[in-house]
């Protein structure tokens, strides 16, 4: 196949039932299966040897993981659904945004939602949109189906025999704000993210960080913060409010344990600052600041000096 | 000669020959190239940067089904280094290992997962030992020497003036510049195919094919005339590829095989494979007047050349001999050291040490036109130099050189419109994510001048040969066949040979042959050197041919004995004819041609400089361009977020040969030294990088570079063929520090490092801060 592995094979089922049969009969065969999506992150890992598998199932022509859905409150999302099939979905402005800006054009057209969560990237930008939202995750293994908050699908991480079929999360109850960096213009990954949502039915503001741990992070006190904070019969906040929800944001990025190991790009001390700066923004453009935004919760002076 | 009249001829932006098929996806890069019952090749590198090697086994290696050969230290024949300059690096590490990356094996086997299962069988008996990575302790007097040949590749300490002399305006500070590298696109790949000779011939991408082929012949032990060397499709090389990297390990397994290898490295080997761009840690110290008259510049460079010497010797003399810049400057004190230590090896990248010393010399005109209170554009026309100045060295620069104009022109150019309040998408800093804030963004404009040497230094005859022979298809039409070594890398040397011989000969059709070791060294790729010394031999020789030409024709005409002698004033080219009007002679080349074809071969020669000598002086540059940058940047004052809103360059570029050709080399040159100011550096902890891959080694993508507003200054180089210059290195030069100047304008903090990083930009929490401020929220 296409990792040059000569003894691999390729399957390639039809329905989320026949890949269960192949997981479980290469699972109880004792070969290494993996399990593709578009591939973007698989098959490099396989081609430099990162990874090794016997069998590679192959899910793309599982039509049944292709489709997205709305019911009354939520929404599904099939585990083969594109970056490019989110960007510009109407019923989810938040998730579109967080699609739009991942890698580049031809990433996000081969992409997956199964990928992002299967791979579980530290900076992902469906994670930490997800975290946010508090999405679930449904997955099928030959004991049947399952559906479990994502936080423990990942401290648990995923059956051998088991896939991902779909995500599912709440309406939009709100605006949704989706912001990352990452040190150019353009197809980058995220060196921090941060998404915030608001639920103006359920009086709620949720916000998660990528960056700064292995995985995502919710920002507890600063939602606690926000939820005393805002006024929920018109949306409003003083500005104040977001400089502090951004300081909230900074302290407890500083307090992520594990930290995520110091990396080439951006230092501990700018990854939360930069999430407190970014917390600040999301916030504020989420909700009606009272009075003009004058600034930012930036720390120290924003215009500088000599350092 | 007939230049007027046949299309496609120099100073046309003729399209590059390979361009649609690059475009399209079917030009063959080294990577693709394939034959049957080819092997595949991997290297087994050193994980520690510095270790003793106990015992290499690779009985369990060899014996893998579907692998043909296993090679270590034991199995190199001839001479057991090589190197560019001084041959000091290991083909293979064979009792110490000096750097995270170097090779210890290599094998090649039937498919590329046998080799890899190769590697991980064959076992490595290392006892680490503390790495030295910091580059300012390695001469110290209780330094460990890292290697027998010691850790100072060279020093440098240019004396210039009177010591001790200063202005009353002083700026002095350090300076820090981190490891860029090349990032050409396609890694380093080479076929090589032993021969029933006993020889070995490779088809492999290179800078300079006489070069491999020197060091090959001396590690395999057999004579020259049995290496023989083709260029294969090169996708990039900046530099990366002057050193040998696969040509001697692909030599090895091919003849230790008996079969055809094919050895291509992945991208996080190419990485680990070529030298890079050396970092610098700088010091400078300016003087100058009250009205702005620079009086002094005093330098310190230590360059990080790593485990082995590479081109750092060479590095270092651009570095030290342009360190005070393009000015006028009395007394100067420039000392340079380029030292060994457990890093990464360092060589040559586009620039070759001058974008170092710009870095330096740029933020230090910048502050000391703050200090006077001048403009920064004014400080650098007043110290501009001009031709028949003296430099550091004692040399004398050569004209053309106008620094002065370069840096007036640039800042005429029309700034772009102010930042608009609700600008979006990827006009915000950080691009479409939109993190940035409208009413964060600061806008600021910068400026850089600098001049960069061109072609070999110091003493070098890095001559260059052509042949050229003139004949007729089988169709009868005349026809121009080039042949030169020279190493088109994608620089567009295979446009320029066929518009020289298009001018020169007046024929239309101009077949460039194989670059190939058939022919004579065209010397490396590199150095802005090709268009003037491999484009001079191409002329050369078509000179050559012509005369020789003219003279068969004079003869056949019964012109009288003097015309023969000196054809060129009576007889010319023209539109497919040779034209003498005074003799009334008029003769297609075709019939010229019928008596037979003509050839001709030609060495061209720049002119003789000479070494540094004691003091640091000398004649050691043949010639320099001269670029000057404007950068405008807006800045995200909270997140330390930089767009590059505009760039122009004003260049000193010569007689142009093809303004699309000198277009690409100026946009590329731009966005290399964008990549640098902001975003490109290879990051390494004790020595062992962090990044070897496109998703932490940023390159800037094409929504990072804005539009480049160009304007070429063409005065012509006497000496050089036509009155060119070398275009490629200039702008790499000035792109950075104009960016960075841009940075500080916008942020108002002086920026030490490149390349700059977001973190730079703004005041960060300390883990005391926020973890006190934590503890007092959750009280
Ligand atoms: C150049 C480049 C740029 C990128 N930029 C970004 C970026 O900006 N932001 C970002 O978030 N990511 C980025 N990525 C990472 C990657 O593209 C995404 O995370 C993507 O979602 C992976 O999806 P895929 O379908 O390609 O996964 P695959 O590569 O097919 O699989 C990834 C992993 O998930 C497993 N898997 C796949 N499907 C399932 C399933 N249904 N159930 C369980 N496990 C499954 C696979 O076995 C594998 O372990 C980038 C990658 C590249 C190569």
């Amino acid at each position: 196949m296409m990792a040059g592995g000569k003894s691999s094979a390729m399957f390639r089922p039809r329905t989320v039932g026949e890949a269960v049969e192949m997981l479980a009969a290469a699972h109880e065969s004792g070969t290494a299966v993996a399990l593709l999506g578009g591939g973007t992150d698989l098959v490099p890992a396989l081609r430099s040897g990162e990874r090794s598998a016997e069998t590679v199932v192959a899910l793309r022509r599982v039509l049944e993981l292709r489709v997205r859905g709305a019911g009354a409150d939520s929404l599904t999302i099939g585990a083969g659904v594109t970056y490019t099939d989110l960007d510009g979905w109407s019923l989810s402005p938040g998730l579109a945004r967080a699609a739009r800006v991942v890698g580049s054009v031809q990433i996000r057209n081969t992409g997956t939602v199964g990928g992002a969560l299967g791979s579980a990237r530290p900076g992902g930008d469906l994670l930490t949109f997800l975290t946010a939202a508090d999405a679930e995750v449904l997955t099928v293994s030959p004991r049947g189906p399952e559906r479990m908050p994502l936080p423990r699908f990942l401290a648990d991480g995923l059956a051998p025999d088991a896939l991902v079929t779909a995500v599912r999360l709440a309406r939009p109850g709100g605006p949704q704000v989706y912001l990352k960096i990452g040190g150019r213009q353009a197809a980058y990954p995220a060196v921090v993210s941060c998404a915030v949502l608001v639920d103006r039915v359920r009086h709620r503001l949720t916000c998660a960080i990528g960056g700064v741990g292995l995985l995502p992070v919710r920002m507890g006190e600063a939602e606690r913060y926000a939820r005393d904070e805002v006024d929920w019969s018109t949306g409003t906040v003083s500005s104040s409010a977001a400089r502090r929800f951004g300081d909230l944001v900074v302290e407890a990025a500083a307090r992520v344990s594990p930290a995520l190991p110091a990396g080439p790009r951006g230092s501990a001390e700018y990854r939360w600052h930069a999430a407190g700066v970014l917390a600040g923004r999301a916030f504020a453009r989420c909700l009606h600041l009272t009075a003009p935004p004058v600034g930012e919760p930036a720390r120290g002076s924003a215009a500088g000096g000599q350092p | 000669m007939g230049g007027e009249v046949v299309s496609g001829g120099i100073g046309r932006s003729v399209r590059r020959p390979d361009g649609p098929d690059k475009v399209s996806g079917a030009f063959p890069y080294a990577g693709d190239l394939r034959v049957p019952g080819m092997l595949q090749a991997r290297t087994l590198r050193s994980p520690h940067p510095r270790a003793r090697i106990g015992r290499i086994d690779t009985a369990a290696a060899r014996r893998l089904p579907g692998v043909a050969a296993v090679v270590t230290a034991a199995d190199v024949p001839g001479v057991a280094t090589y190197g560019l300059i001084v041959a000091d690096q290991p083909v293979f590490a064979a009792t110490e290992v000096r750097y995270a990356g170097e090779p210890v094996a290599a094998v090649a086997a039937v498919d590329a997962a046998t080799a890899r299962r190769a590697l991980a069988a064959i076992e490595v008996d290392y006892e680490p030992l503390r790495p030295s990575t910091d580059p300012e302790r390695v001469l110290a007097a209780d330094a460990e020497p890292l290697h027998p040949a010691g850790n100072l590749f060279r020093e440098i300490d240019i004396r210039h003036g009177e010591p001790g002399v200063d202005g009353p305006v002083v700026v002095e500070d350090h300076y820090v510049v981190g490891m860029q590298d090349q990032a050409f696109l396609a890694p380093e790949a080479a076929l090589v195919s032993p021969a029933a000779d006993g020889g070995v011939d490779l088809r492999v991408a290179t800078q300079w094919l006489h070069s491999d082929r020197e060091q090959l012949a001396a590690c395999l032990g057999i004579p020259e005339n049995l290496v023989r060397l083709t260029l294969a499709g090169v996708g990039g090389a900046f530099g990366g590829r002057e050193d040998v990297t696969v040509q001697i390990h692909g030599a090895l397994l091919a003849r230790a095989a008996g079969a055809p290898v094919r050895i291509a490295y992945d991208r996080v080997e190419s990485f680990l494979g070529h030298p890079h761009r050396h970092p610098a840690r700088m010091w400078f110290r300016h003087t100058a007047t009250a009205d702005g008259e620079l009086v002094s510049v005093q330098a310190r460079l230590v360059m990080d050349g790593g485990a082995y010497a590479s081109s750092s010797p060479a590095v270092l003399a651009n570095a030290v001999t342009h360190a005070a810049g393009p000015y006028r400057v009395p007394h100067a004190r420039l000392h340079g050291v380029v030292v060994r230590t457990n890093n990464p090896p360092c060589g040559a990248m586009r620039g070759f040490g001058v974008p170092q010393v710009t870095i330096g010399h740029e933020a230090q005109m910048d502050r000391l036109a703050d200090a006077l209170g001048l403009d920064p554009v004014e400080l650098r026309a007043r110290n501009a130099v001009r031709p028949g100045d003296v430099l550091p060295t004692g040399q004398v620069l050569g004209a053309p050189l106008p620094a002065r104009e370069l840096i007036q022109l640039v800042a005429a150019r029309p700034l772009p419109p102010p930042p608009a309040a609700d600008v979006t998408g990827l006009a915000r800093p950080g691009g479409l994510p939109a993190a940035a804030e409208p009413g964060r963004v600061r806008r600021g404009v910068g400026y850089a001048l600098a001049y960069k040497n061109l072609l070999f230094s110091e003493g070098m005859d890095d001559s260059s040969a052509a042949r050229v022979r003139l004949d007729l298809t089988d169709d009868g039409t005349p026809r121009v066949r080039v042949h030169s070594a020279c190493a088109e890398v994608g620089q567009g040397f295979v446009t320029i040979a066929g518009q020289i011989a298009r001018t020169e000969l007046g024929v239309e059709q101009v077949d460039l042959a194989p670059a190939d070791t058939a022919v004579g060294s065209a010397g490396s790729t590199s150095a802005s050197r090709q268009t003037w010394m491999s484009g001079g031999a191409v002329r050369g020789a078509c000179v050559a041919v012509a005369d020789r030409l003219l003279a068969r024709v004079a003869r056949a005409a019964g012109l009288p004995a003097e015309v023969v002698e000196a054809p060129r004033r009576t007889l010319r080219i023209a539109a497919g004819e040779i034209v003498g009007v005074e003799a009334g002679l008029r003769v297609r080349l075709a019939d010229a041609l019928a008596e037979g074809p003509i050839e001709a071969d030609y060495t061209f020669h720049h002119r003789r400089t000479t070494a540094l000598g004691a003091d640091g002086q000398g004649d050691p540059h043949v010639a320099f361009a001269g670029a000057a940058h404007r950068a405008v940047v807006d800045v995200d004052i909270d997140l330390g977020l930089v767009r590059v809103v505009s760039m122009a360059l004003a260049q000193d570029c010569g007689t142009v040969l093809n303004p699309l050709s000198l277009r690409g080399q100026v946009e590329g040159g731009t966005a290399q030294g964008l990549g640098l100011a902001l975003m490109e550096e290879l990051v390494t902890v004790d020595g062992v990088v962090t990044n070897p891959n496109f998703h932490d080694y940023l390159l800037p993508t094409i929504a990072d570079v804005p539009d480049l507003d160009f304007v070429a200054v063409t005065e012509p180089q006497p000496d050089a063929p036509y009155g060119v210059k070398g275009v490629g290195e200039a702008p790499t030069c000035t792109a950075a520090p104009a960016i960075v100047a841009a940075i500080r304008a916008a942020v108002g903090r002086d920026l030490r490092r490149v390349p700059v990083r977001p973190q730079d930009l703004v005041d960060l929490p300390t883990r005391a801060d926020v973890h006190t401020a934590g503890d007092a929220s959750t009280a």
